[in-house]
């Protein structure tokens, strides 16, 4: 986990000491060393050394270019922080105040400080957390645990309020909507619960056969879209938790759906990106958009442009009325992407595998490796 | 003699059987290349993994049962190598004295070979008798490792390798996830209790004490000693970094070896006394090494059963009341 500097200090602001942008930092998007760094165009490529001269102080990759200067990373490189080990992070970060709020695999939930990365409290669930936390505005933290629980705790010190078990283990992030939190399970089960007592809200829970493992998603039409491995999504109606309709793919479902007005771009494990009506579940597009590999991440709008990254690291721009290439080609990150994209400052980030951040240009579709400073 | 030359001139039985598998895989692997298809993926571990899963059905959901139903089910399927195995290790050390003898009368190589091979059929000995046993334990060792790897991995995004590795049949992708847990034990990850690798050792050393077989040369013997420990001591360190799974596969195939060896070699694997490790094992013929040449009997049937290769690869198990009817048939 770490906080990065997304407007580090560059160009005329790296002749002083001065701090510039206030943020307490001084000169830190600055080119380091040597006079033949690389910049501009050269930080469209990730693997070469454009600027290679005889100093020995300027052998880097995009060395000049704007990097995302972490103002903190957690676990700290402290003796303490080198004892923690946290498995991996797969749900999104969720921000409130001055704290940051994350559930990692070690079983556990963390509240950071926002500015410094120190931690404020941690909570031990009895499994892995696979799926992000959820935080609401009266300061409450839902998380579901691959324990089979969905627990509710006090966003100020981590204090469990309550917990509500379900049949099966959960993979992913609860949705908070009015009244209701919403919990599906990969017994194929999805929950209402009330957001306060955790009683159940419909009469039985959803069943949708097989394992459900995307998040839930909420949408205009007062439905909840969700799928997994059943290779089905389905839309439950969310007062009654009915079946509105189901949509049969190719594989699981496992990346959340992103819903824009009226219609739901679902990726799939079958290397397909779906466009449906959420009122009826039909294909909006003539046929789906086919990637090099199965799609996990979500997909992004940006800018009237639908991102779209496989497993292979292939970025692909699409036009979101019909799934065709806005890009000639996808843009290749070479490396495995199973997060989902940031939108940030009009480009379009993405954590690929070991860590490496890419930063996407999503007009035209150019990638650069982003050198983060440690 | 009549007898062993009668059985000489038989066709070995069961030796196409290694050869047509071997040969349909080869075709196998080399059509699928031609597809560009992976073979190793699509031959092995694929249907293992889609068989491992039908299996965490049939077991209600316990996959470390279903790890155990696989291992013996496998066993069973290849049984008659296992046994064949043990009945052509058994044939060969009853053999040893006479191919000490073959050694020293015989200077010239190629008689030599020939005798050899004469041996070799006269006691039903198929040299390669080991390959087809020990070809199949280490394919599914490591396909077992790598089916693992995407079963239980451990982590969620292993989970979208096996998606693209299940059948397209609905029951099998609604019975993910599959369960981790099994004992104490995680599946996908090594056992950090040490439990699992002890018992790996400790069940590896006890079959493979138990079914030493009677040795001539003192050479061998302390070849097979040292086995005995290397060969547990490295699956202990092996099983520290496996996932518990594969350590569960190999407690159960250590188990099931015990009870084949039990079916060929009888009560004498009851003996804990061969647990010592100081326990040794002479064979038969190992006294007669000092008697000279000129004074073994010609005919082979005239020895022990054993030693003389009867009919070996046939032969009942040593249990008491059997052996007793052998000798009165003879």
């Amino acid at each position: 986990m770490a906080a990065l500097d997304p407007k580090p200090e560059s160009g005329s602001e790296c002749d002083n000491n001065t701090d510039d942008d206030g943020d307490g930092w001084v000169n830190e998007g600055c080119p380091r060393v040597g006079s033949e760094s690389e910049s501009g165009k050269d930080c469209k490529n990730d693997t070469n050394d454009d600027r290679v001269d005889d100093t020995s102080d300027d052998d880097k990759v995009n060395d000049g270019c704007p990097p995302y200067v972490p103002r903190w990373i957690f676990p700290p490189d402290t003796e303490e922080g080198k004892k923690l080990d946290l498995e991996g992070i797969y749900g999104r970060p969720a921000i409130g105040g001055d704290s940051v709020y994350f559930a990692a695999y070690d079983d556990s939930v963390y509240a950071l400080d926002a500015k410094d990365g120190g931690e404020r409290w941690h909570f031990r669930t009895g499994e892995p957390v696979v799926g992000a936390v959820t935080l609401t505005g009266d300061g409450r933290l839902y998380v579901g645990s691959r324990d089979a629980k969905l627990y509710v705790l006090d966003a100020k010190d981590g204090g469990e309020l309550q917990h509500f078990t379900t049949d099966d283990e959960i993979w992913s992030a609860p949705l908070v909507a009015d009244d209701a939190v919403y919990v599906a399970t990969a017994g194929g089960r999805l929950y209402a619960l009330d957001r306060n007592t955790l009683a159940p809200v419909w009469d039985k829970p959803f069943d949708g056969g097989a394992g459900l493992i995307s998040d839930p998603v909420l949408t205009d039409e007062g439905t909840i879209l969700v799928g997994g491995f059943g290779k089905t999504l389905y839309s439950v109606d969310k007062a009654t938790g009915s079946q509105v309709w189901a949509f049969k793919a190719g594989n699981w479902f496992w990346g959340r759906p992103l819903v824009v007005n009226g219609t739901a771009y679902v990726p799939n494990l079958d290397r397909k990106v779906y466009a449906l009506d959420v009122k009826t579940g039909e294909e909006k597009w003539q046929t789906p958009f086919q990637a090099e590999a199965p799609v996990r991440s979500s997909p992004l709008l940006a800018d009237d442009i639908l991102i779209v990254s496989d497993g292979h690291g292939n970025v692909y721009g699409l036009h979101p009325e019909d799934g065709t290439l806005v890009w000639s080609g996808p843009s290749l990150l070479g490396k495995t992407v199973l997060s989902d994209p940031l939108l940030l400052d009009d480009k379009v980030l993405i954590v690929a595998e070991g860590g490496d951040l890419f930063q996407i240009d999503p007009q035209v579709g150019t990638s650069t490796l982003v050198r983060v400073v440690k | 003699m009549t007898a062993g030359v009668d059985r000489a001139a038989a066709p070995r039985r069961g030796n196409l059987g290694p050869f047509l598998i071997v040969g349909v895989a080869v075709v196998a692997i080399f059509g699928l290349l031609a597809t560009g298809r992976d073979p190793w993926d699509d031959l092995f571990i694929n249907p293992l993994i889609n068989a491992l899963v039908v299996l965490d059905m049939v077991t209600l959901g316990q996959f470390g049962l279903a790890i155990i139903l696989f291992t013996l089910l496998l066993r069973i399927a290849t049984i008659p190598f296992t046994i064949r195995q043990l009945e052509s290790t058994r044939a060969m050390q009853a053999a040893q004295p006479r191919m000490q003898e073959i050694q020293k009368k015989y200077k010239d190589p190629k008689r030599r070979q020939e005798e050899m091979l004469k041996l070799y059929r006269e006691h039903n000995i198929n040299p390669l008798g080991c390959f087809m046993p020990m070809l199949i334990q280490m394919v599914v060792f490591i396909a077992l490792y790598r089916a693992l790897v995407h079963l239980v991995g451990g982590s969620p995004e292993s989970l979208i390798g096996l998606s693209q590795r299940l059948y397209p049949i609905e029951f099998l992708h609604g019975q993910v996830p599959l369960e981790q847990h099994f004992l104490w034990l995680n599946l996908g990850s090594a056992d950090t209790t040490f439990a699992l690798p002890l018992l790996v050792g400790l069940s590896t050393y006890v079959q493979q004490r138990l079914t030493i077989t009677p040795n001539a040369s003192p050479q061998m013997q302390q070849q097979q000693q040292m086995m005995t420990w290397m060969m547990p001591m490295m699956l202990v360190f092996l099983t520290l970094s496996l996932p518990s799974g594969v350590g569960v596969y190999w407690v159960t195939t250590n188990v099931f070896s015990l009870f084949a060896s039990y079916y060929v070699y009888g009560r004498r694997i009851l003996d804990w006394r061969q647990l010592l490790p100081s326990a040794t094992v002479e064979a038969p013929g190992a006294q007669k090494k000092e008697r000279p040449a000129s004074q073994e009997p010609e005919d082979t049937a005239e020895r022990e059963p054993a030693l003389a290769g009867g009919p070996v690869g046939k032969e009942r198990p040593s249990h008491g009341k059997r052996r007793g009817k052998r000798k009165n048939r003879r």
